[in-house]
């Protein structure tokens, strides 16, 4: 599997920042879990966060509140390294979906012609909705235009739009900036993981009539 | 040993700090921990968005998890700082909103499938450190402040660019350049 879309970089350290959501942390989580340019890539960022720790300049710790924590050692054990506390090694071929198997989901509905969407629960205060989409090979999706951003992490089968082919594993971050049409690659259905913050407008009389419909 | 003020540099690398916490629960190694690191997590976060209060107060609990914790380090995996860097960071989340972004974390700091692009990697954590201290101590003040702004506060580039009065693509270009030769360093060893 070769993968040509990858996060951006500011999404990335935002990810190993811990101030994405969860949601989109899922789809990222997702492609990270395909993709073995960006596990190294976080592993860098991390070792990067790490250097910009050990350089941060010091906030002082209060004297007593370090005697306090120095005087918790002794009821606090150096714990042991089992089976229990190290986490589980996932097989390479049961990672793709190892990140989204962390939760539940729904049943598929149909939510268009040719296209079901399975919702993914996953708890969301800011607004951030997350679903599996699957569409049939061939399908085109109503031309639509973003509000708000739609990341999407290609699970099986491909997408093209106005910038590329999508398979497999591929990454896409949509905003505003992106008006598209996409397009499922004929031969194979298309299944996608999708992280939709705001809201899609369909453009195009079509597209305005089966907008209630849809309601991504 | 060092005082409690802490801002001397250690004698011992952290990594070396963290391995005679696991093979002796060594407390004087930890007290040296602390106050490398703590301080330093406070301001971390601080600049994260937490109250001086709430930053102290987890600076602390990421370094007790240091400790209980001491024996599942592995320095073949990454640097100690990078270590808790990854503790202090899931604790916040945590604290901030119960839910599974820790776990999501966990498990993909575990895929190890091929970079194509990087086969290899053979270096130590500590090795690592060393050299990403150099590229970071080399970078042009502007670009290391975008770099600082980007990871300590989690700040989208558009805030960055408003807060520093400066165009956004000059944000990205900052950033580009910084990351690129800290990558650089990074792949150099592999
Ligand atoms: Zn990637």
């Amino acid at each position: 599997m070769t993968i040509v879309h990858h996060p951006s970089e500011e999404t990335l350290i935002a990810f190993v920042n811990g101030s994405l959501c969860e949601g989109n942390s899922l789809v990222v989580a997702t492609h990270i879990a395909h993709c073995g340019k960006c596990q190294q890539a976080i592993r860098d960022l991390g070792m990067i966060a790490g250097g910009l720790l050990e350089q941060a300049e010091p906030a002082p710790i209060g004297k007593e509140a370090r005697t306090a924590c120095l005087s918790k050692l002794d009821d606090l054990p150096v714990e042991d390294v089992n089976a229990g506390t190290q986490p589980l090694r996932i097989p390479a071929a049961d990672r793709a979906m190892a990140p989204l198997s962390l939760y539940d989901s729904g049943k598929w509905h149909w939510v268009g012609v040719g296209v079901q969407q399975m919702v993914v629960d996953v708890p969301s205060d800011t607004g951030t909705r997350v679903f599996v989409l699957k569409a049939a090979p061939g399908t085109r999706l109503p031309d639509h235009r973003h509000v708000g951003t739609e990341w999407t992490c290609v699970l099986k089968g491909a997408f093209v739009h106005d910038h590329g082919r999508f398979g497999a594993g591929d990454f896409d971050e949509a905003d505003a900036s992106v008006d598209h049409n996409p397009f499922v690659e004929k031969g194979e259905e298309c299944i996608c993981l999708v992280a939709m913050n705001g809201h899609v407008e369909m453009t195009g009389w079509l597209g305005r009539l089966i907008q209630p419909l849809v309601r991504f | 040993m060092h005082g409690p003020s802490g801002d001397a540099p250690a004698d011992q690398a952290p990594e070396e700090l963290i391995a005679r916490i696991a093979l002796s629960q060594d407390k004087s190694a930890f007290a040296e921990l602390f106050d490398l690191f703590a301080p330093r997590l406070k301001y971390f976060l601080i600049r994260n968005g937490s109250t001086s209060e709430a930053a102290e107060e987890l600076a602390q609990e990421a370094l007790l998890k240091v400790w209980r914790k001491a024996k599942s380090f592995s320095a073949d995996r990454g640097t100690a700082s990078s270590w808790i860097f990854t503790i202090a960071r899931n604790l916040r989340i945590d604290q901030a909103r119960r839910d599974k972004r820790a776990q999501l974390y966990a498990m993909v700091a575990e895929f190890d499938d091929v970079d194509p692009d990087r086969p290899d990697e053979l270096v130590s954590g500590y090795e690592h450190a060393r050299l990403v201290r150099a590229a970071m101590g080399e970078l042009p003040a502007e670009q290391l402040e975008v770099v600082k702004c980007s990871f300590m506060e989690g700040a989208a580039h558009s805030e960055i660019a408003e807060r520093l009065g400066i165009p956004l693509g000059t944000v990205k270009s900052r950033l580009r350049l910084a990351m690129r030769k800290m990558k650089k360093t990074l792949e150099d060893l592999a």
